[in-house]
């Protein structure tokens, strides 16, 4: 990062947006004080301050919410949102007082969730919730928040729009960090792009569109963002009946055709990943039956779902799609260790090699080479490997859970045209995303849900943010 | 070439191949402090006595690779000692060497069985057979050592005999060091099971039976340990109840100090061995310098710490 400079005013959001690797989240360890600066000055209050350690952050009253959460699973909502605190007012626990402190801030942002609740029982919208009111907790001047709407759906997006403005309202600079362009138009007051390490510049939100800032994130327009493919739809390959999972997902089925995306709208707890987590038995499911060509599977493990044809790229990219601590090639060839191994089990080097690079090659993955570690990676390339995973057997149904989360625009649009070839190829896929825009651009079909059970079905020509919004929150058109 | 850059390049070296290092320092203090360890004889007692430690690290390094632990190997070598030289009194040589060796490999895959289909913690179940296994073993040989048959003296001289000038156990850890080596390097099995130390889920997700190589890397251990155990009691001509107790300890610490994390992922096998050769020589060094059994086990323990805090400074540095 070089010679970025931008000002935040008090009561003002300021939206920061680029593209993977274009510096936001250096300039946030800066301010953080997780890194160092190497020239450079910080003021706050029009006086120059030293960040030399996340205390001296935490002191000028800079409040920051990551991208990845730094909640302790195993306490509770009340601990985590005071954890830097306890200990510090004294030796005894006062869980009354704790309690009730915890849940004013969270009523206070418009959210209820019991404070006595482990985090790790919370669902990731819920963890994010806290993780704001960790943040809040403490008088903050400056509110930095990274992608903070990336796990949350529409509604709790909205309650998180008006808590900010009613931050802004009490004078406090919020800096937005956000791949999100539609949420950035919907509640910043400028915007700030950057690109390569450097600044191209504040702008205020009102003298720019959508598609200026896209051309200035990358030089690329909207129209481009979303492939045009044609679909070669075929006969039904895939069909779950009555898939139940306790009260997560009720009684839910449905079908895919061979060479269609089919997608899966809803709100966060819709059930949406819980319903093909227990078509792929990554967890348990209490009944439901699964068609492959009109054949009954039992499948009883993921290992017997891939064994099947069915392959599935799970949400949380970091913890289940790919092994970060392991090589490109090693995370590609667990999935079918039988096409690069002889009789006994033993690798043939140069086929794993040339298997891989190969599907570098397909996938564009940026990488040194097939060996470097995955977690050297920027996040679209991870999700690229996390894809190439599947693409390296012959998938017949492939389940992508949020194909693009965290992921920059460049390798967003690599990421569809990817979807669309194996689409054409007549895999039939089953994609989730939060983002509407994204199903609307890239599926043939949409299926909504909502309290795990679906809530109704959208052919290609009558899809509209509307109507899925208008279904996932049940409410019916007049 | 600045001065300061060219140490810095030196010490991230040592760093890196600190299993090493520390090896090679325990070498050079063991050569200076005492003439006698250089002396073949005393390089054979050496070796001879690392041996059955050595045979379970490799095993213990497999089950520390996924994450896990294994507490019973102790015990594990004490039962089938005892059964060893009790069946040598019963059956021909080869049938009791074997249904010793299936013994081990029966008490692994119980811990095995109990882990991967049970999800029990590594700790506790192992724990729990190290305890049942002890009680097992002083039960069979009613609590006084057994003698091996005289009629296995093919077993007891394999034990304390010697071929091109090192004593034959050494020949098997060299096989199972291979072997063990070989399939962490080059096959899918290795592969696999330093994946599952490494992230579980991903590997689970990934379409890959994880419970059936949690479970493999336990039953491997308690082969290990029941061959080790066998070994032992070839060397003594005596299966003992008491043997092995708290060898667990020195096994997870060889395969610490020889650089693998206890929370799965990480460890290679010549490093396992670095660290074996280590242990032995600290024990060999202070034997030979007259220090008493109780100073032995503090300078031990104090080696170990000086040995992972060396490990930590690279994982910070990186």
């Amino acid at each position: 990062m070089k010679n970025v400079t931008f000002k935040v005013l008090p009561g003002e959001i300021h939206a920061l947006v680029g593209e993977n690797g274009a510096g936001k989240s250096t300039l946030m360890k800066i301010l953080s004080g997780a890194y160092t600066k190497d020239t450079g000055q910080i003021f706050i209050d029009d006086k120059e301050v030293q960040i030399r350690n996340t205390h001296d952050s935490k002191k000028l009253g800079i409040g920051i919410i990551y991208q990845e959460f730094s909640l302790v699973p195993e306490l509770s909502v009340a601990e985590n949102i005071f954890l830097n605190k306890l200990g510090v007012t004294g030796f005894w626990m006062k869980w009354g007082n704790l309690k009730k402190r915890a849940d004013e801030i969270i009523t206070s942002i418009g959210f209820s969730i019991n404070p006595s609740l482990k985090a790790g029982d919370l669902s990731i919208a819920q963890q994010q919730i806290v993780e704001i009111a960790k943040a809040l907790s403490e008088q903050v001047k400056v509110l930095i928040l990274d992608e903070p709407s990336a796990v949350l759906g529409p509604q709790e997006i909205q309650k998180l729009f008006n808590t900010l403005k009613k931050l802004k309202k009490e004078d406090v600079a919020i800096i937005y960090i956000s791949h999100h362009l539609s949420e950035i138009f919907q509640i910043a007051d400028r915007i700030t792009v950057l690109k390569d390490g450097t600044s191209c510049g504040s702008i205020p939100v009102s003298e720019t569109d959508r598609d200026s800032v896209i051309r200035l994130m990358l030089g690329r327009s909207l129209d481009t963002m979303y492939p045009q493919h044609e679909s070669i739809i075929g006969e039904e390959v895939f069909k779950a009946v009555n898939i139940s999972l306790g009260e997560k997902v009720k009684d839910v089925s449905f079908g895919v055709n061979k060479g269609e995306i089919l997608g899966l709208a809803g709100l966060v707890g819709s059930g949406r990943s819980e319903t093909l987590r227990a078509i792929f038995a990554a967890d348990k499911r209490e009944k439901g039956r699964i068609f492959l060509s009109g054949k009954e599977l039992q499948i009883r493990s993921p290992g017997k779902a891939v064994k099947m044809g069915i392959g599935m790229v799970p949400e949380d990219r970091k913890q289940h799609g790919v092994i970060l601590s392991l090589p490109v090639k090693e995370n590609i060839s667990l999935t079918d260790y039988m096409a690069i191994t002889d009789h006994f089990g033993f690798i043939k080097a140069k086929k794993e090699s040339i298997n891989t690079i190969d599907l570098i090659r397909r996938l564009t993955i940026k990488a040194e080479n097939e060996n470097q570690e995955v977690g050297k990676l920027s996040g679209g390339n991870q999700q690229k490997v996390a894809l190439a995973k599947w693409l390296n057997r012959d998938c017949r149904v492939m389940i992508i859970d949020e194909p693009t989360r965290g992921v920059d625009i460049g390798a967003k649009v690599e990421i569809y045209n990817l979807i669309n070839e194996l689409a054409q190829k007549g895999v039939a896929i089953i994609v989730i995303s939060s983002e509407t825009s994204e199903l609307m651009g890239i599926c043939d079909r949409i299926i909504v849900m909502r309290k795990g059970q679906i809530h109704g079905e959208l052919e290609k020509q009558e899809f509209s943010e509307e109507a899925i919004l208008r279904l996932s929150l049940g409410v019916t058109t007049n | 070439m600045n001065p300061k850059t060219g140490l810095k390049k030196y010490l991230q070296f040592i760093i890196r191949y600190n299993t090493v290092f520390i090896f090679l320092i325990m070498l050079v203090v063991s050569a200076l402090v005492s003439d006698v360890f250089f002396t073949s004889a005393n390089l054979f007692n050496l070796i001879r006595q690392v041996t059955p430690v050595g045979i379970i690290s490799m095993g213990m390094l497999l089950v520390i690779l996924t994450g896990g632990i294994d507490l019973s190997v102790g015990s594990i070598v004490a039962m089938v000692g005892v059964l060893c030289a009790l069946f040598t009194k019963t059956v021909p040589l080869p049938i009791a060497i074997l249904a010793s060796l299936v013994c081990g490999l029966v008490v692994g895959s119980l811990s095995g069985y109990l882990v991967s289909v049970h999800k029990m913690a590594p700790f506790i179940a192992t724990l729990a057979l190290m305890s049942i296994v002890r009680g097992l073993g002083f039960i069979f040989s009613k609590g006084a050592p057994v003698l091996v048959s005289e009629d296995a003296y093919a077993l007891t001289d394999f034990g304390s005999g010697s071929l091109l000038g090192f004593p034959n156990p050494a020949y098997v850890l060299v096989i199972v060091f291979a072997i063990t080596a070989v399939l962490l390097k080059y096959n899918v099995f290795g592969r696999i099971v330093i994946a599952i130390g490494s992230n579980e889920e991903a590997v689970r997700l990934s379409g890959i039976k994880v419970s059936a190589y949690k479970f493999s890397v336990y039953a491997i251990a308690g082969g290990l340990s029941a061959l080790a155990g066998i070994i032992t009691t070839a060397r003594t001509a005596v299966g003992s109840p008491v043997m092995g107790v708290g060898m667990e300890l020195d096994v997870i610490a060889t395969v610490v100090i020889g650089g693998a994390s206890l929370s799965g992922g990480k460890g290679s096998a010549i490093n396992t061995l670095l660290g074996v050769l280590t242990l032995g020589m600290i024990g060999n060094i202070m034997n030979l310098m007259n220090i008493p059994a109780y100073s032995q086990q503090v300078i031990k323990g104090l080696i170990i710490i000086l040995a992972v805090l060396l490990q930590r400074f690279q994982v910070t540095r990186n």
